[in-house]
């Protein structure tokens, strides 16, 4: 009955911000990032990502506690550029791959198509007829 | 660095059906192949049965039991993108055919053997269009005609989910409302029954101790994975360094979405989420950060004027009592956040709140204790005298609110 509504362990509040940046004062060019509404999808992407690139030193994540809906998110650089530079190019660099993933997967999936795999499924008929739609659209399942 | 770097991710779907597909990923880390595990399972919006109404149930199963069976039916929810909204960000009160997709169940048994009472006999209610609670959209276009119909009613090649069982003279009435959720809330939102996920088939990374008898090969048979690599020498050393490069995943979906919508969607998800913190990062410092508050609101030292149990931080917010975010608040207990809030216990969301005593959820709040549903409350404990912009803590008292503010708005009815 007073039961927070579930979907605030995923929706940002009104006006909350995404991510909070606090400088670390006792490591150099280190920052901590915490990430809110957002789990262990990103903060484990974001951090293999970050820890890629050369100039990082150290990076890391972790969820202090599974209940509360955030990650924090440690980014330690050599200092030729800070860790909200480093985070926002890893973001862009995933960005770039998923797009090209999105890519080779609609090709893939195209191909499929045409070789009619789709059609020799156990199920035969596509059943309920919902093939209305298409328009716009660029893929078109069942 | 590694010279995989720079290369492009492959994929190569090695089979397709009708509700599951199965690739193998190539050249991408072992983080980012879970992540596309994860989001495919958990951050995909599908339509399910979220509420029921039962009218009549005198079948062998508790009313609970069968709200439960009949939140888990999978409904087509082809393009739930654009064919449906959140009912927490739609403007209606208690759901319109907007957000929401009513199911009704009739059912009773005169015969004299058992009837089987299954996911086929639950029929959908057009939407009405008589009736607009909801600010119109253009949701209802982009739905297929079979949207939120149970996946394979009318198609006899797909057995229907069996919910109960009748006997002669038992019936079962009900009404179901279906909305839009993703599998974080509830797994029944999930477009994905189950999704295998395998790299590494021979254990050369050693990321998993094979525990045996006599023989470990004999012992652990290998899958189909383990044909697309190289099985390891005898004489091979452990090779330390060695990353995962090459993964094996089947998607397998309930029907509510394809297998390739599931994935297009996940993709397009994950770049969603990063995009949102590309934009975090960049987003300017609050104007009200660099105000640092306004009318008499200086939380130097001692109590603003707002009064609260507030302490004079250093921050140029004058955080009460727990995080008040980085806007000018000024006394509070609990988080306040941004606008127009002057005291008030507890998390009060945005938009103008007169005090009120836990998380009040954003649209026209007045007050209110505990948890009030996203739409119209007014009161509750709290201030409902002064409904909006109360400056000052005058405005909040414990006084009485005029509607209750417990409670969610479905009166009564099973929340699955």
């Amino acid at each position: 009955m007073n039961a927070p509504p579930r979907f605030e362990l995923f929706v940002l509040d009104d006006g909350e911000k995404p991510v909070e940046v606090t400088e670390d004062t006792k490591i150099p060019n280190a920052a901590t990032f915490k990430i809110v509404k957002q789990d262990h999808t990103l903060g484990n992407m974001l951090r293999a990502q970050v820890l890629a690139m050369p100039q990082v030193l150290f990076a890391g994540y972790k969820v202090p506690h599974p209940l509360h809906p955030y990650f924090l998110l440690k980014i330690q650089t050599d200092g030729t550029i800070t860790p909200q530079t480093v985070l926002e190019q890893a973001c862009t660099k995933l960005i770039t791959t998923l797009s090209a993933l999105e890519a080779k997967f609609k090709r893939e999936f195209s191909f499929k198509d045409v070789e009619g795999t789709v059609a020799e499924d156990p199920y035969g008929a596509t059943g309920t007829g919902g093939q209305t739609w298409g328009a716009g659209r660029d893929y078109l399942d069942f | 660095m590694q010279t995989y770097e720079d290369s492009e991710p492959i994929v190569r779907i090695r089979d397709l059906k009708k509700d599951r597909v199965n690739f193998v990923l190539e050249n991408v880390d072992l983080a980012f192949a879970n992540s596309i595990r994860r989001v495919v399972q958990a951050d995909i919006p599908t339509v399910a049965i979220d509420m029921v109404e039962i009218e009549a149930n005198t079948t062998v199963l508790p009313d609970e039991f069968l709200a439960h069976r009949l939140g888990m039916v999978p409904l087509v929810s082809v393009n739930c993108d654009e064919a449906i909204r959140y009912s927490r960000d739609c403007t209606c009160l208690t759901g319109c055919q907007y957000c929401s997709i009513e199911l009704r169940l009739d059912v009773s048994c005169h015969d004299n053997k058992t009837m089987e009472v299954t996911s086929n006999h639950l029929e959908v209610i057009p939407p009405t269009m008589g009736e607009h609670d909801g600010l119109p959209g253009e949701e209802l276009t982009k739905r297929g005609e079979d949207f939120g119909y149970p996946v394979g009613k009318n198609d006899p090649a797909t057995p229907p989910v069996l919910i109960c069982k009748i006997r002669k003279g038992q019936e079962l009435k009900l009404r179901c409302v279906a909305k839009k959720g993703i599998a974080k809330e509830h797994a029944k939102w999930s477009p994905c029954s189950a999704v295998a996920f395998e790299y590494d088939p021979y254990n050369k990374l050693r990321h998993t101790t094979h525990w045996f008898e006599a023989d470990e090969r004999a012992e652990w048979p290998l899958g189909e994975n383990a044909k697309e690599e190289d099985p390891p020498r005898d004489d091979e050393s452990f090779d330390f360094n060695a990353k995962p490069r090459k993964f094996y995943f089947e998607v397998e979906t309930d029907g509510s979405l394809g297998p390739q919508e599931v994935m297009m969607r996940g993709l397009a998800e994950l770049q969603t989420k990063l995009a949102n913190l590309i934009l975090g990062l960049k987003a300017p410092p609050d104007i009200d950060m660099m105000n640092g508050g306004d009318s008499g609101m200086q939380p130097v030292s001692g109590n603003p004027p707002g009064g609260g149990w507030a302490g004079g931080s250093m921050s140029p917010t004058a955080a009460g009592w727990g995080n008040a975010s980085p806007q000018r608040n000024t006394g509070g207990w609990g988080n306040a956040s941004p606008a127009q809030n002057a005291s008030g216990w507890g998390n009060t969301s945005p938009a103008q709140n007169a005090g009120g005593w836990g998380n009040t959820s954003p649209a026209h709040n007045a007050g209110g204790w505990g948890n009030t549903s996203p739409a119209q409350n007014a009161g509750g404990w709290g201030s409902s005298t002064s409904p909006n912009t109360s400056a000052g803590g005058s405005g909040s008292a414990w006084g009485t609110g005029g509607q209750q503010g417990w409670g969610s708005p479905h009166a009564n009815g099973w929340n699955v």
